[in-house]
C-alpha cells in the first residue's frame, strides 16, 4: 500500500516538469499521514485512501507562477501580492517605440512639403500602428486585473497629474505659437502630438515601475 | 462545519505563521498539531498548506529547509523570520480586535 502510494503521488506529479521538490514534499506528508493513520489502527486500504483525500487539488500548485491566495481576507492581506504577469518589457518597448514614431511622423511632411512628405508620415503612421497592435494585448487580458488596484494607488494619482500638466502646457504652447507665428494651418499638429507626448510619459513611468519593481 | 471551515482557512497563513513561532516543523506535523488542537474538527489539504508555505516563503515571512531522518526520511522544514514573527505578531493583534467586534456584533439577548 505504502508503495501504492508513492506510485499514485509520482503520477499525480507525472505531467509537471520541475516539480522534484514539490513532489518529495507532499509525498513525505502523505507517506507520514498514511504512517500515521495505520499507527492508529486503521487498515492500510483506509489509511491509503484517507492519505489520498487529504492531499486536495494540487492543480493550483502545478500551474506553478503566482499562487492566489484562496480567499481574500484578513490573513491574505498580509502577504504581498505579486502582480501576476507584469506587461514583458520588450512589449513596453515596442510601444514607445511607436509613440515615437506618432510623434514623428510629421517631419517628412514638414522636410519635403510634397506629397512624398505626405507619403512619408502615412507610411510611418502606419508602422507605428503596427508596433501598437504586436505590443498590444494589454486592452485584452490583464487590463481588467490591473485597473482593480489603480484608482485608489499613488501611481494612478501621479499619473492623473502628469496627465493634466502636459495638457495645460500643450494648450499654453499651442496659443503662443499660433498667435506669435500665426501658422494656425499647421499649429493644431499639437493636439496629435500632446497625447502622442502623454503616452510616451505614461510608457516611460510604467517601464520604470516595472524595472523598480523587479529590484 | 463548512462555514467555520472557511473562515478558519481565511486565517491559513496566521495559523502557520503561530504553528512555526513556537519551533520549526514540516508539513504533516504542522497539520497534525491543527487536527489535534481542533480535536480533529479542521485540518488543511496538503494543497492548501503547500500553497500557503509558497506563499509565506515568497513574502519572506519563512524560510525552509531540507532536514533528514532516519529511515530515508527527507523532510523540508519551516522556520519563521524575523519578518515573518512581525506579521505573526501583527495579524494576532487584528485577529483579537476581530474577536472583539464579532463578539460585539453577535451579541443577542433572547426576548422574553
Amino acid at each position: 500500500m505504502r508503495d501504492q502510494l508513492i506510485r499514485y503521488v509520482d503520477l499525480l506529479f507525472a505531467g509537471a516538469h520541475d516539480a522534484g521538490d514539490i513532489r518529495q514534499e507532499i509525498l513525505q506528508n502523505t507517506l507520514d499521514r498514511y504512517d500515521d493513520l495505520v499507527a492508529q489502527g486503521k487498515t492500510p486500504e483506509a489509511a491509503y485512501s484517507l492519505a489520498i483525500s487529504g492531499i486536495g487539488d494540487i492543480s493550483e500548485i502545478l500551474s506553478g507562477g503566482a499562487v492566489p491566495p484562496e480567499i481574500p481576507t484578513p490573513a491574505a492581506a498580509v502577504t504581498e501580492r505579486t502582480e501576476p504577469q507584469e506587461t514583458p518589457v520588450w512589449k513596453k518597448v515596442l510601444r514607445a517605440i511607436g509613440i515615437c514614431l506618432y510623434i514623428l511622423c510629421p517631419v517628412p511632411l514638414f522636410v519635403l512639403q510634397n506629397e512624398i512628405g505626405l507619403c512619408g508620415l502615412l507610411t510611418i503612421v502606419a508602422v507605428a500602428t503596427a508596433l501598437m497592435v504586436i505590443a498590444g494585448g494589454k486592452s485584452g487580458n490583464d487590463a481588467p486585473r490591473k485597473e482593480e488596484p489603480i484608482p485608489t494607488s499613488p501611481r494612478s494619482e501621479l499619473h492623473k497629474a502628469v496627465n493634466a500638466i502636459i495638457w495645460a502646457v500643450g494648450l499654453c504652447v499651442y496659443f503662443l505659437l499660433s498667435f506669435s507665428t500665426g501658422a494656425w494651418y499647421i499649429t493644431w499638429i499639437l493636439f496629435l502630438i500632446i497625447p502622442a507626448v502623454n503616452g510616451l510619459v505614461k510608457a516611460c513611468m510604467d517601464l520604470k515601475e516595472a524595472s523598480r519593481n523587479e529590484n | 462545519m463548512s462555514i467555520a471551515g472557511d473562515l478558519i482557512r481565511g486565517h491559513t497563513d496566521a495559523i502557520i505563521l503561530a504553528r512555526l513561532l513556537q519551533s520549526d516543523s514540516y508539513g504533516y506535523e504542522i497539520n497534525k498539531i491543527i487536527s489535534t488542537l481542533s480535536s480533529g474538527r479542521f485540518e488543511l489539504k496538503e494543497a492548501t498548506l503547500y500553497t500557503a508555505f509558497k506563499r509565506l516563503e515568497e513574502s519572506g515571512f519563512i524560510a525552509s529547509y531540507w532536514g533528514d531522518s532516519g529511515a530515508g526520511a527527507r523532510r523540508r522544514y519551516y522556520t519563521i523570520t524575523p519578518a515573518g514573527r512581525e506579521a505573526c505578531l501583527r495579524l494576532l493583534a487584528e485577529w483579537e480586535e476581530t474577536k472583539e467586534i464579532m463578539d460585539q456584533l453577535l451579541k443577542t439577548e433572547e426576548r422574553t
